[in-house]
């Protein structure tokens, strides 16, 4: 029995953890996957889809990923690189849980220098009582491999699905990754995630979370910036609506000398939403000439809304540069007064920068079919307390 | 002659400090006027009152618009009515692009009057031909609202904003500040070409050089909250040459 964080763990203070207290650990059934409506599929991407944690479409022909039995996927890239990954504590726990009952796995080794571009698409259809799915990816990015992947967690069926997803990561010196997460999962699924990066010498990460359905939704990101000058761009963006809670804990630990971050954060909470971020940086010994920026920033619109946007900082060393900023608050009151005077309804005036304050951090999502596909839903979001029409024809 | 602006014995607050104190002042249509002062006598306070901006109290008079208690109006029932605020310091609106908010504007004050929405394609050779008497890049149209603008560009841009929107009353607050003499000229010719019979502008400012470009009817001084001296156009000259405190002895 795998011991489960608790609101006690440092890492998990704001994460809304009930729902894994109540889930039935068992993987969900294979079954006959339901119909299901996905979104149209990216242009240049071969597709996989997978319902419950159990593959729902063939293969794609040519395709570079495949799809594994867990029990002969073996260890994780990131856990073999690294020791102490694979000995960590509470905050592995899902991941061990993961790894200990979940059936299939994506799994991509990117050949040396190689191309790709691969969408996995993770549909939780059984009610939770079905028990847990597990999703789970495996990418090793070969040497200047080039790969960009988009993982999405949709919902069907009743919505109250249990996941419980990990990724793993390593990217291998000069190889380059851009990896677009999106959460649109059913409105009453609890989402857990895990996610491990292990970052070599002169190779980039870019990662760009989008949370937005779920009831209770819980990101965990480890990224070790493990070779000399690796490069991590993080951006997240979420929306907590109604009474959703979500929550993101990311880890970019500089291990090696003149690695840089780059980590960006936009959140909004309204109704009563609850939001929180925990950006955690550590700098080591040797990670001298390192390089970190984080912008954090939520905003509230509703009366019993929440938001923590906390950066976190652990240095070790003293030749660096850390900036970091994080502010929590309401609508900026000029712009607010700026689009009334214009004659705008305040209703859509508050979404229109709702709507502007989200997009600093949804535009860098690509590639752009699936950007718009995130605007769109968000502006449906946005629009149930005012019209945007015409807002995304035109931008 | 019909009043469209009537403001009567107006006193406001702000942050505790009472800025004006017992103005009167009565725009008709056709008419151009200035309001020039020193500095802190008043003239922005006057114009984000007009525009309904937070924080502003008021403490006595009322003000008149199109025959309708300003102060009963919401800041975007003003200005849906016709009432046109240029802001001295424009508000920079990441992420919304321009064109997008001229449109929401227009359409916002078109619905206000029970008329359909503008047709997408005639609106845009509309702004487009807007933005080629103001001097504007057509790339502006697809950038976010005043985000990176030069302080020049933000004050064209809240002149094509008037432009497109076609307001009863512009209330132009130092619309001159922080521009060179061609780009002067560039929101002065803008401004003219919105002069009629049925609008008018209220320039408020603190030099006179902007009057050498867009020509007053009435010139005002504001001084401690209240007009202090009306006159013509000569008025804004003689302010040029003997500064503003022979206006305030006077007064």
């Amino acid at each position: 029995m795998i011991p489960l964080p608790t609101n006690r763990d440092e890492n998990w203070r704001y994460a809304n953890l009930r729902p894994l207290a109540k889930a039935r650990v068992e993987a969900v059934a294979a079954s006959t996957p339901p119909e299901l409506n996905l979104p149209p599929p990216l242009p240049g991407f071969e597709r996989w889809v997978f319902v419950d944690g159990h593959l729902a479409s063939p293969a794609p022909s040519g395709a570079i990923a495949r799809a594994l039995d867990a029990r002969v996927a073996g260890a994780a890239f990131a856990a073999q690189l690294d020791e102490s990954i694979a000995s960590a504590g509470v905050d592995f726990a899902l991941a061990r849980i993961n790894a200990s009952r979940g059936d299939e796995v994506l799994h991509v080794a990117l050949p040396d220098a190689a191309t790709a571009c691969v969408e996995v698409v993770f549909v939780a259809s059984a009610p939770g009582t079905a028990g847990t799915s597990y999703p789970r990816v495996q990418i090793h990015a070969g040497r200047r491999g080039r790969l960009h992947l988009v993982e999405r967690h949709l919902g069907a069926g009743a919505g109250d699905a249990a996941v419980n997803a990990a990724v793993d990561l390593a990217l291998a010196p000069e190889a380059a990754v851009e990896h677009s997460r999106v959460q649109c999962a059913g409105d009453k699924a609890s989402c857990f995630d895990t996610l491990v990066a292990h970052v070599g010498e002169r190779a980039s990460y870019k990662l760009h979370t989008v949370m937005l359905g779920g009831l209770t939704s819980r990101s965990t990101q480890f990224i070790k910036l493990a070779g000399r000058a690796a490069r991590c761009e993080l951006t997240a963006a979420t929306v907590a609506n109604g009474i959703q809670t979500h929550d993101v804990f990311a880890e970019i630990d500089h291990a090696a000398p003149e690695t840089t971050t780059r980590e960006l954060f936009r959140g909004i909470a309204t109704d009563r939403g609850k939001l929180a971020f925990n950006g955690k940086i550590i700098v080591r010994e040797n990670a001298h000439e390192s390089d970190s920026e984080q912008s954090l920033k939520s905003l509230l619109t509703g009366a019993g809304a929440e938001a923590a946007a906390r950066p976190q900082l652990e240095i070790y060393t003293d030749r660096v540069r850390a900036a970091h900023g994080a502010t929590t608050g309401k609508l900026d009151d000029q712009m607010l007064f700026y689009l009334l005077s214009r004659g705008i309804e305040r209703g859509t005036a508050q979404a229109l920068l709702q709507w502007a304050f989200i997009e600093a951090a949804v535009s860098r999502v690509t590639p752009s079919a699936l950007r718009e596909d995130i605007e769109r839903v968000i502006v449906k979001r946005l629009s149930a307390v005012a019209s945007l029409d015409g807002l995304l024809a035109q931008s | 002659m019909s009043s469209l602006l009537k403001i009567e014995n107006l006193s406001a607050k702000v942050g505790g400090r009472q800025v004006l104190n017992g103005l009167s002042l009565t725009l008709n249509a056709g008419e151009v006027h200035a309001i020039m002062g020193p500095n802190g006598s008043g003239k922005s306070t006057l114009s984000y009152v007009l525009a309904g901006r937070p924080g502003y109290e008021i403490t006595g008079g009322k003000v008149e618009f199109m025959g309708r208690d300003l102060f009963a109006m919401e800041p975007e029932e003003r200005a849906r009515a016709g009432l046109f605020l240029g802001f001295q310091y424009p508000v920079e609106i990441p992420g919304v692009n321009n064109v997008y908010l001229l449109k929401a504007a227009v359409n916002a004050k078109r619905k206000a009057t029970g008329q359909p929405e503008v047709d997408a394609y005639e609106f845009l050779q509309l702004v487009r031909a807007k933005m080629k008497l103001m001097q504007m890049d057509e790339s502006f149209l697809s950038r976010a609202v005043n985000e990176g603008f030069s302080g020049g560009e933000k004050k064209r841009n809240e002149i094509l904003q008037m432009l497109v929107l076609e307001p009863a009353l512009a209330v132009l607050d130092e619309t001159d500040s922080g521009l060179d003499i061609d780009a002067l000229k560039v929101v002065a010719k803008g401004v003219n070409s919105l002069r009629s019979p049925e609008r008018a502008v209220l320039l408020i400012t603190h030099y006179q050089r902007l009057l050498d470009h867009i020509v007053p009817d009435h010139v005002h001084v504001l001084a401690r909250g209240r007009i202090a001296k009306s006159g013509g156009k000569e008025l804004a000259h003689e302010l040029e040459q003997r500064g503003y405190d022979w206006v305030l002895e006077v007064a």
